[in-house]
């Protein structure tokens, strides 16, 4: 499945427009939200290829929205990928939860903008 | 008034003999004189021939009894019984310890009384003893070194009052030291048992993790000596004073870091997309290089907050890395980019020799990049202007091994004897170079978290070769499977590949 529309919950301003400029540029079609609440929302009404999912979010945080998302054996969201992105130290066990229901999890100390269009052309050629 | 002297354990056999002689002269008095006074009872005049007899007959005859039976049975034991208490009492004396293995202390039944006494006073002195504290206890507690004795099945035998040990639920004194996985005191014990004598020091070992109550840092020093009964002996210097201010610091500059990822992280973010997007201009040509600057300068920025983020984690026994089946070359490539550009705008040549058919390694792809990072950081820091960087890649073993390799300025043997050590800091490198003193000292400590090793060779004004080892994928294979490759990392012990729940990289 090749990926077009995108969905950005991330709430810093100067990260994610770093991320918006980067993917548009790159050709993707991509929705920003910058609370968990609305994020959500937008998720469920919109059937979007990629959600990008930061975990510390005013309203809802990314786990939340997630468990909302992905909850136990239901998939709401069986077409969309999701990668987490996040600087938050979480413990392992909790990293380990997220990473079995999410497609790539990531750290935005780790990453750069082009190293995040590298993961979503590898998502993308996956099916 | 003279004042009178008080009676010691040596006092008593001299008394005693002069006593028994007193006794003995008396004895042989009134025998002698019985036997006259009955002589003449019995009608034999004094002054005869036969009176005369008779006497010296009696007088001799007493005597002789008196030598042989008093002194043999009874004086002679008995002196023998008073030198050996004498001796074991510990007063000055010039008398020798009786052998209790001699014909005569053998035939009257001597000897086992003297081996119990012997053995008494053995007891009496041993360290393990529960009596009041010994001289050396007392001593021990006034200075900031400890003692520890260890006998050949590895027991403690005695710690002196300060010594950082513990008592164990069933009442077994260990020791309380927190040693790193590839240098631990309880693997060096095992490495001795082939060896007659053998020493070995440590650094900077704790007692507990950062942040507990009641942490003490030491230096330590073990002697070992096969057959000794005080077979190991561990000397303890506390210098939490000297080290604990730099841990203290450490852990604030932490609490910073952990702020500065933020930033940080749009720094980088933007970098990327403004040189991607002015690179294809070419009117931006020297913007770009300019931009190339910033961008290193970001990124090694990034690199000492992940060391010092890293250190904080290890030394609270947080890091933790995730194994998984990698290639050497992939995880190269993850920063190649930024490593090529470090070395460019530092005018280096950056060398890569990986091939891609190496075998894959057990390695956590983000940790191994940082170790890559900081060694080539390193080669660039110490090397000329100009000058040639080499990194190359082989099998050995189970292992595949990688060599950083510069032609720098290279170290004298103290510095590289003492370069892995948290917060070391050449003299020579202080005043000329920037640095932490804690890039190798992760860099060390995540290697041996992957079951490898890590050396450095180096030859003052011709340069150093830094290399680790990692174990080879399929070696470790059914380890990493049988556990959680995720939150456990491996570490080589003896020929074995255990799990190492003590690393954890956050």
């Amino acid at each position: 499945m090749a990926i077009k529309t995108i969905l950005c919950i991330e709430d810093d301003r100067f990260i994610g427009e770093m991320y918006v400029r980067s993917l548009q540029k790159a050709g993707y079609t991509i929705d920003w939200v910058v609370d968990g609440q609305d994020g959500l929302v937008a998720a469920q009404n919109k059937p979007y290829d990629l959600i990008i999912l930061d975990i510390m979010l005013p309203e809802m945080r990314g786990n939340e929205i997630l468990d909302a998302l992905r909850s136990g054996e239901e998939d709401n969201i069986p077409n969309t990928k999701v990668i987490i992105l996040t600087n938050f130290d979480q413990d392992e066990e909790t990293r380990m939860a997220m990473r079995l229901k999410v497609d790539a999890y990531l750290v935005k100390a780790e990453i750069t903008p082009h190293k995040l269009l590298e993961t979503i052309a590898e998502l993308g050629h996956e099916d | 008034m003279v004042k009178k002297r008080k009676s010691t354990i040596k006092d008593y056999w001299p008394r005693y003999r002069r006593q028994m002689m007193l006794a003995t002269i008396s004895m042989q008095i009134i025998v002698t004189v019985i036997v006259g006074v009955a002589l003449i009872i019995a009608g034999i005049p004094p002054l005869s021939f036969e009176y005369g007899i008779v006497m010296l007959v009696a007088f001799i005859t007493t005597l002789l009894a008196n030598l042989l039976l008093v002194f043999s049975i009874v004086v002679l034991p008995l002196e023998t019984l008073t030198t050996a208490i004498t001796v074991v009492s510990g007063e000055p004396t010039d008398l020798i310890m009786p052998n209790p293995n001699t014909q005569y202390n053998e035939r009257n039944g001597l000897k086992p009384l003297l081996q119990y006494l012997y053995t008494l006073a053995t007891d009496k002195q041993s360290p393990t003893s529960e009596n009041a504290p010994s001289l050396l206890d007392t001593a021990m507690t006034n200075t900031s070194a400890s003692i520890v004795i260890l006998d050949h099945h590895g027991t403690i035998q005695y710690a002196s009052p300060k010594a950082p040990i513990t008592v164990t639920s069933d009442n077994t004194k260990v020791l309380e030291l927190l040693f790193d996985d590839a240098e631990s005191f309880s693997d060096w014990l095992a490495s001795c048992h082939d060896q007659i004598r053998a020493e070995k020091s440590w650094l900077r070992i704790p007692n507990k993790i950062v942040g507990s109550e009641g942490r003490r840092i030491f230096d330590m020093t073990a002697s070992f000596e096969k057959g000794n009964p005080a077979e190991v002996v561990l000397v303890l210097f506390d210098r939490t004073t000297v080290y604990q201010p730099e841990d203290n610091q450490l852990d604030f500059i932490a609490f910073a870091a952990h702020e500065l990822r933020g930033p940080i992280t749009v720094i980088r973010g933007y970098l990327d997309v403004l040189s991607r997007e002015i690179s294809e201009e070419p009117q931006f040509r020297e913007q770009h290089l300019l931009l190339s600057r910033i961008t290193v300068s970001a990124n090694r920025l990034s690199g000492y907050i992940n060391n010092i983020l890293n250190t904080s984690r290890f030394d609270r026994r947080h890091l933790k890395v995730n194994l998984a089946e990698q290639s050497l070359s992939h995880i190269y490539d993850s920063i190649n980019d930024d490593m090529q550009l470090r070395a460019s705008t530092q005018n280096r040549t950056l060398s890569i020799s990986i091939p891609d058919d190496l075998p894959t390694v057990a390695a956590d792809l983000s940790s191994i990049g940082e170790v890559f990072s900081n060694l080539i950081d390193n080669a660039i820091k110490y090397s000329n202007d100009g000058g040639l960087i080499q990194v190359g890649a082989t099998p050995e073993g189970d292992f595949v091994r990688v060599d950083v390799t510069d032609h720098g300025i290279g170290m004298p043997a103290n510095v590289v004897n003492n370069l892995f050590h948290k917060f070391y800091r050449s003299h020579r490198s202080r005043e000329t170079v920037a640095g932490t003193g804690i890039g190798l000292y992760i860099t060390k400590a995540v290697i041996e978290s992957h079951g490898g090793t890590i050396e450095v060779k180096s030859e003052e004004g011709k340069g150093s070769i830094f290399s680790f080892t990692l174990p080879i994928y399929a070696t470790v294979a059914k380890t990493i499977a049988t556990g959680d490759n995720v939150t456990s990392g491996i570490m080589r012990n003896n020929d074995n590949y255990i799990k190492n729940h003590a690393k954890f990289r956050g």
